[in-house]
């Protein structure tokens, strides 16, 4: 639902002091943050920024690996139990952050191959002109680059469930260098 | 071990058509800018709170209730014998089961982590399940609730592309299962096994390809008395907001071609794949169903709740639009064929969810549509995750 109501708000403000929760949400986050990087800005090559991401975003995908929908090791056990309200409250902390640009010069000949791709593909029609994302579509404008890699192959190799077959289709087709073009395009995307 | 096989059995079955003739996502140069995406769905529970159900509006003495809540992402639903009513989704990959205990509705997982197991269909007692790349039976599930499935995907034959090929099933008045495959693309000239519908018998021998050129069908049923199959099918992406419309088929035998990819709706052509007599030979539908619709679950209503009027008409859940600027659809419409079933009108029933069709404001989308014995229509929204309950009384 788009328009949040007053009553949910009090409901969560009300669980964000509860005792009964067995961690604190600045202790999950806190959790969050050992990996994926202070404000969800990761520096661990593998490990996807959280930083600015939609919060529907991010709580689907925060559902999907509790579920076990996606398979993600390193995320088992930090997922296992989360409350719906809870997930709700992480997606909103770090899409309230603000990303940062990505370490490392881009590689015109990349970049270029890139900017054709993403035009082709129209990526942008669901990410946005800026690849900032909104709704259930991830940000991916100074998203980790291998990151970004390992995403788009998850998708079109059926690895990674849970999405939209959509990117399967959008990716169809496309080559292996191809899809390491568009990745060091957008995750380096001003 | 046996994950890494079947992986590897997929790739190489995609290698196949690596390059699949004529392969379009079909945006024209005007739409290239357009920032029309897929609407967001829900993952989480909805509490019945958070529900409103007073905005909604039926025709007069039509009441709507909400029945069942906490089934994310819920679609198409069927129903047992002792009253149990079972639930697909897709990204969530679960199967639900609802128990009515009288004055509330309980909810379990039977399975999850599956590939959108949207089809889910009843018969002899066994519950089916249809994901993308699955196939399971739960026989005498609602006595036996810890009953181990049968895993039948080797019969079926899946193909391997995921894009449209989450599923709508059911069985017909012959005790065959029917079974759709999608288009795997918005517009494309789709490899031979897709685009088809195809019925099996309820163990997956005997398989047969009943109908072609069809994009996506979410929902068919049968006519009660011709017992002809009736079926929706959504139109393509990226024409513009007037279409082509998603349609409303009948199958009058076996062998017909509705038209993808090369004729729409009612002969309108597409854009990008074309060839000569496009519309030759092609079976238009019925009726059409609205630009970019989404029309899902169909039923014929045979109940004696509703007044007479209804009598073996039809409802058709309209989960809505994306790809198209102004909203279209988010409501259950009641359809009224012809005698003869040439012709239908097309009237919206049940509406409300769709608040502003211009910002795209909206809080339900219908789905798809079950008869309960006492004649009342019970409606899924999938993205509250809810099961709504509309009846009629004479005021």
């Amino acid at each position: 639902m788009r328009s949040s109501s007053k009553g949910r708000w009090a409901w969560l403000t009300a669980l964000f002091i509860a005792p009964a929760l067995a961690q604190s949400l600045p202790e999950r986050l806190q959790l969050c943050d050992a990996c994926h990087g202070p404000g969800g800005i990761s520096a661990i090559a593998g490990t996807p920024s959280l930083a600015g991401q939609p919060p529907i975003f991010l709580e689907n995908q925060l559902v999907l690996l509790r579920e076990g929908m996606r398979e993600v090791p390193q995320m088992a056990a930090s997922v296992q139990g989360l409350k719906d309200a809870e997930i709700r409250l992480i997606a909103r902390h770090y899409a309230a952050q603000r990303p940062t640009a990505p370490q490392g010069k881009p590689n015109p000949a990349l970049m270029k191959q890139g900017a054709v791709l993403a035009q082709k593909l129209h990526c942008a029609s669901c990410h946005g002109a800026d690849y900032h994302g909104r709704e259930q579509m991830p940000r991916l404008a100074a998203q980790r680059e291998e990151y970004l890699e390992h995403a788009m192959n998850g998708y079109r190799r059926y690895t990674r469930r849970g999405g939209d077959t959509m990117m399967a289709a959008a990716l169809y087709g496309v080559s292996d260098a191809d899809v390491k073009a568009l990745a060091h395009y957008l995750a380096h995307f001003r | 071990m046996k994950r890494t096989l079947l992986a590897a059995a997929l790739l190489a079955a995609m290698t196949v058509y690596a390059q699949p003739p004529a392969w379009q996502q079909g945006r024209p140069p005007a739409m290239a800018d357009s920032k029309l995406a897929p609407l967001a769905g829900r993952n989480t529970e909805t509490p019945a709170s958070e529900i409103p159900i007073g905005k909604v509006k039926l025709p007069k003495g039509f009441t709507a209730e909400i029945w069942a809540t906490g089934m994310p992402g819920g679609r198409a639903m069927a129903r047992g014998d002792s009253g149990k009513i079972y639930m697909g989704t897709r990204g969530l990959g679960r199967v639900y089961e609802v128990t009515d205990e009288g004055s509330r509705r309980t909810s379990r997982v039977v399975v999850d982590k599956l590939t959108q197991p949207s089809g889910v269909a009843m018969h002899g007692g066994s519950l089916y399940v249809f994901a993308i790349d699955k196939v399971l039976r739960y026989d005498g599930i609602e006595k036996n609730p810890n009953v181990q499935p049968v895993d039948l995907t080797d019969r079926f034959n899946l193909p391997p592309q995921q894009h449209h090929n989450w599923k709508y099933i059911a069985f017909g008045p012959d005790g065959k299962l029917y079974v759709p495959f999608g288009a795997p693309c918005n517009i494309c000239e789709p490899p031979p096994e897709y685009a088809q519908i195809r019925r099996y018998n309820a163990d997956g021998s005997g398989m047969e390809v009943i109908a072609r050129g069809v994009r996506n069908t979410q929902g068919f049923t049968w006519h009660p008395r011709t017992k002809q199959l009736w079926f929706t099918d959504h139109g393509r992406d990226w024409m513009g907001d007037k279409g082509p419309e998603d349609e409303l088929n009948r199958i009058t035998k076996v062998g017909l071609n509705f038209g993808y990819p090369y004729c729409h709706a009612k002969g309108v052509l597409d854009a990008e794949i074309k060839k000569k007599d496009a519309c030759q030979g092609v079976t238009l539908p019925v009726t059409t169903m609205g630009p970019h619709a989404a029309a899902m679950g169909v039923i014929f209503y045979t109940g004696s709740m509703f007044p007479k009027e209804y009598q073996n008409t039809m409802f058709i859940a309209r989960k809505g639009s994306w790809n198209r600027a102004v909203k279209f659809g988010f409501d259950v419409a009641n359809v009224r064929p012809s005698k003869d079933g040439r012709k239908a009108t097309v009237k919206p029933f049940m509406t409300g969810f769709l608040e502003d069709p211009k910002t795209a404001k909206f809080w339900g989308r219908p789905a798809y549509l079950l008869q309960m014995p006492d004649g009342a229509l019970l409606v899924s929204d999938e993205q509250l995750g809810a099961i709504y309950r509309v009846s009629y009384a004479k005021k």
